[in-house]
């Protein structure tokens, strides 16, 4: 039964924007974070056997554009697992999709639909808009698509009116697809209600259609949501929760809240075992940690909790300090496809059951999801558009803290046999360019796309070497040239300047060029407005006698790629003394003489890796002791044994 | 002879024989060694003069790695972490079984070295039948006898060991796993169900593996012209002797299991290069010649096992072929009164 009240969630939104824009003023109240324009009251019953759920919510939003609308427009992201004609799903097909020929099962289509819309309160007089409403496809016109719902509406909301409307919907779960859904007992419940998008200033709706390979936009609010469940199913959500009641039909009611974010998950499964710690650090306030566990991973629950206190402390100190008090982390089901993924005071993790003690990749999630909280969740750039806004650069500041915790003592794992069986390969430890800002991606495809291109124009099969490593990359680029300090000046202060709002690159940008102190333009165009790839080396390494206990020695650098980067040279003689040469690094060779007692022994061309974005960092140094044959010579032996053993392994056949 | 003697005797008769061992062992170092040489070029072309072959000659320089595997193309894309130590093994076995990809090259490479089994198999199969020395003419005459019988059969075998990856694989592990577990969100219950599976699928492979062992031991030690008539022998053979050939097909799987354990704990990391290199590529070649040890005594153990059921030790249909003798004797013998 849903329990609902329109006037009741009315008078809430309004005077939720009555105190904000009181609060403004007089200052005795504490502040909101966040504008709170988009604010919702949802009431939500989950059918579990089949998979169904009807919801009921209220929405008051406040037109805090700078131009009137006679639109409203929503998110229905459910039904881009509607058809096989979705742009999600034609998206998925051009990338290649997760098996070659991508086509969504059966239990996997999906649906989201709304069954009535109606204007409340507010600007607007009450007026049932249903029949006001229809598909739209603003992004490619694609008519399959349903993902993207306009609204027309009587009249305008013009700049500070605000509206109340009441929706119904019912949604169709399937099983588990990209993020969302459910397997066998476990529920995860996200981008699940019709969602408003986001008013931008001239009255443009920002609110595209459902993509492959982006995520999600939209305005902060207050969230109010009561979800019925099966009896004894716990449930974790974005907030806290204030309330549960058992009703009568075998059902429990839970109802979380949350002020300041701009969505809400769920999660729901009678298997989930319930831990909880809390986080302490001076200068921090504490956090008390909610960790929904599947209980094969029981033993892990450790890691998990320590790898997000990792995050709530680095991020904390170096950015602003996590302001929720509470944090819920879920353990997802297997083949669930949660994955990592952030939400508002919640995200999920990933591990595997016989996942050893030293792997670094279930830390490394937990450590980028809680990372999620300030880029993502606090500074609420738009995924759509620009994400490597929030990937990207949590991609980087997640490397830093994967480092600061010390996972340099973690070792690489690789899993076999369906992707069950481990194997640690102690020889090979977390490095921060390598495992934290993925080089090896970046460098397979540096040329794939222009970061500048709108996220969800991106070829679709190939992403994440762009919106992830390559910003990763080039954030850690900069902190190399700049210094870790004025990096984290930076990144603080564009936090500060942001947070609960949403920034565009060049905001980003603005905010580096003043905090730096250096107009960092011609570095951003190359790295951000163009696909310039660099790649320096040494050419040569030559020393000739120069009269008695003197050699002349001349070291040839070169630009391989088209991106330009000021970088020094160090020449190391063979008496261990060593001269570093500044290159500007513009022309496509330079010639460098140095003389000395004794001869050259090696050169490097940016000996501090400086420069973490360069494609081919074994060209960058030359020495005239190569030890290449030997080196090469130990791993063909290893590839050898390698290779006989797959003949021996094939030998069974005959 | 029960299973547990034949397999005792499979192993007299292979160490009776160390020069087929030696042997074998020769041919898959040769088959690997060009590719490897090859390999070795590239790598030392990818270091050429870089200071980053000092850390990869020390231990694992991982960047560089990430770096040649971006640009490795062919052959060069399986030089990946897993060719360090015991991965090897579990990265080709799970290959195998989970019918992972490997590049053209490789499975080209792989399907020569068959075929030189196929024509090795013939004179193993009679050497260890005959459980005496046959010199390396007797061998190499075997070979060549059996090679084109023993061909004639590899297309039977090929379609059989093709339906069962191609087919049974992909419905076991494509449809009927992917069914038990569509709504099954416990990784250890799935897993529990995928080692059923790999023990079904391993059951009907070692089933086809052993009719076809027999069918060559039934074409060589009765001299049997048709492959047919050999596979269906075979067949008789195992299906009239199912325990006892299990039961050896299990023991010798046995010895398998323990050279692999074994190995697990003494296969060498990524080490230095130099003289701890060598002594590790020579750990690790060892435990290719207990492999290839073990290869062998399943031949032999089934050899054993199939004369002492339906003849005795050392029967073989077909004599021994003469070696020639050389020129100037029959010269000689022609010119005696």
């Amino acid at each position: 039964m849903l329990r609902f009240s329109t006037c009741a969630v009315a008078v809430l939104s309004l005077t939720l924007t009555c105190v904000y824009a009181q609060e403004r003023t007089s200052g005795s109240v504490p502040k909101p974070r966040s504008p709170r324009n988009a604010n919702y009251t949802i009431d939500a019953k989950l059918d579990a056997r089949g998979r169904t759920l009807a919801g009921r919510e209220t929405i008051a939003w406040t037109n805090i554009a700078n131009a009137g609308t006679r639109e409203l427009r929503f998110h229905l992201y459910y039904n881009a697992w509607r058809n096989n004609q979705s742009t999600y799903v034609k998206e998925e097909r051009l990338g290649g999709g997760w098996s070659g020929a991508f086509e969504l099962e059966n239990d996997e289509l999906a649906a989201i639909d709304v069954t009535s819309i109606k204007a409340t309160g507010g600007a607007i007089a009450p007026v049932d808009l249903t029949k006001d409403m229809r598909f739209i496809a603003p992004d490619d016109g694609n008519g399959d698509d349903r993902t993207v719902m306009a609204v027309a509406l009587p009249s305008a909301i013009q700049p500070g009116q605000s509206i109340t409307l009441d929706i119904s919907w019912t949604l169709k779960i399937p099983h588990a697809v990209d993020r969302t859904g459910a397997v066998g007992n476990y529920f995860f419940l996200g981008q699940w209600f019709p969602k408003i998008g986001v008013l931008e200033d001239g009255g443009k709706w920002n609110c595209h259609q459902f993509h492959a390979t982006t995520e999600f936009f939209a305005d902060y609010g207050v969230y109010d949501v009561r979800a019925t469940v099966p009896r004894g199913w716990p449930l974790a959500a974005t907030g806290d929760e204030r309330e549960r009641n058992d009703n009568a039909d075998q059902t429990t009611t839970y109802r979380y809240y949350q002020e300041d974010v701009h969505d809400f998950a769920w999660t729901t499964s009678p298997d989930y075992l319930e831990r909880r710690e809390r986080f302490d650090n001076p200068g921090l306030p504490p956090v008390d940690m909610r960790l929904m566990l599947q209980p094969e991973h029981a033993r892990q629950a450790e890691r998990y909790f320590s790898a997000a206190r990792a995050a709530l402390r680095y991020y904390g100190e170096w950015f602003g300090p996590y302001p929720y008090g509470h944090l819920t982390i879920i353990d997802p089901a297997w083949q669930s496809r949660a994955g990592g993924m952030e939400y508002p005071t919640l995200f999920t993790g990933g591990t595997f059951w016989l996942s050893p003690a030293t792997d670094f990749d279930s830390r490394d999630t937990v450590v980028h999801e809680t990372g999620h909280q300030w880029w993502y969740g606090m500074v609420g750039s738009n995924e759509f558009e620009d994400a490597w806004l929030d990937e990207g650069i949590n991609t980087y500041a997640n490397a830093r803290a994967d480092a600061e915790a010390g996972f340099s003592s973690y070792s690489l794992v690789r899993y076999y046999f369906g992707g069950f069986v481990p194997w640690v390969f102690k020889d090979v430890h977390w490095d921060r360019v390598t495992s934290g800002d993925y080089v090896s991606g970046y460098r397979g495809s540096p040329t794939v796309d222009i970061p500048s291109t709108p996220s969800y124009e991106y070829w679709p099969a190939n992403p994440t070497p762009i919106t992830y490593s390559k910003t990763a990359l080039w954030l850690h680029t900069l902190e190399r040239a700049l210094g870790w300090p004025t990096m984290q000046q930076v990144l603080s202060a564009y936090f500060e300047k942001w947070e609960f709002r949403h920034p565009k690159p060049a905001d980003f940008f603005a905010v580096a060029n003043e905090r730096s102190g250096r107009d960092l333009t011609p570095f951003f165009d190359q790295v951000y407005r163009g696909s310039s790839t660099f790649d320096y080396g040494v050419q040569s390494v030559q020393s000739t006698p120069a009269g008695k206990d003197a050699f002349h020695n001349e070291v040839v650098v070169r630009r391989y790629g088209d991106g330009i980067f000021p970088v020094t040279v160090l020449i190391t003689f063979s008496d261990g003394a060593q001269t570093r040469v500044a290159w500007d690094g513009g022309a496509r060779w330079k010639l460098i003489s140095a003389d000395h007692a004794t001869k050259a022994v090696s050169a490097q061309v940016d000996p501090d890796q400086i420069l973490v974005l360069d494609t081919n960092f074994t060209n960058n140094s030359y020495t005239t002791e190569p030890q290449g044959p030997r080196a090469a010579t130990k791993w063909a032996a290893k590839w050898m044994v390698w290779l006989e053993d797959q003949l021996l392994t094939w030998a069974f056949f005959v | 002879m029960n299973a547990l003697g034949a397999l005792r005797d499979g192993i007299r008769r292979v160490n009776r024989a160390p020069v087929i061992l030696a042997g074998v062992f020769l041919v898959t170092l040769l088959a690997a060694l060009p590719f490897s040489v090859v390999l070795r070029e590239a790598l030392r072309a990818s270091f050429g003069h870089s200071l980053a072959a000092d850390e990869a000659a020390r231990g694992v320089n991982y960047e560089w790695w990430t770096e040649f595997s971006a640009q490795a193309s062919g052959m060069a894309t399986t030089f990946a972490v897993s060719v360090i130590g015991f991965a090897a093994v579990l990265d080709n076995l799970s290959t195998l079984l989970d019918r992972g990809p490997r590049p053209a090259a490789l499975i080209w490479l792989g399907l020569a070295y068959l075929v030189l089994w196929l024509f090795l198999a013939g004179g193993i199969i009679d050497r260890y039948a005959r459980d005496r020395p046959i010199r390396s003419h007797g061998f190499f005459a075997a070979c060549g006898a059996y090679f084109f019988r023993l061909l004639r059969l590899a297309p039977i075998m090929g379609l059989a060991y093709y339906v069962l990856f191609r087919y049974v694989h992909g419905w076991l592990f494509r449809d009927l796993y992917a069914r038990v577990t569509r709504e099954l969100p416990v990784e250890r219950t799935a897993f529990l169900w995928r080692l059923g599976f790999y023990a079904v699928f391993g059951l009907l492979l070692a089933a086809a593996n052993a009719v076809f062992d027999y069918a060559k031991v039934r074409a060589v030690v009765e001299d049997r012209r048709s492959m047919l008539g050999a596979l269906l022998a075979g067949l008789r053979f195992v299906r009239r002797h199912a325990g006892t050939v299990a039961t050896l097909y299990v023991l010798n799987g046995l010895l398998f299991v323990g050279v692999l354990a074994l190995y697990a704990f003494v296969a060498p990391g990524a080490g230095q290069a130099g003289p701890v290199m060598w002594l590790g590529f020579a750990v690790s070649q060892v435990y290719l010649l207990a492999r290839l040890w073990v290869r062998l005594i399943f031949f032999a153990s089934e050899v054993s096992l199939f004369q002492n059921r339906l003849a005795y030790t050392g029967y073989i249909a077909s004599p021994l072929v003469p070696m020639p003798e050389p020129a100037v004797v029959e010269q000689l013998a022609g010119s005696k009164p």
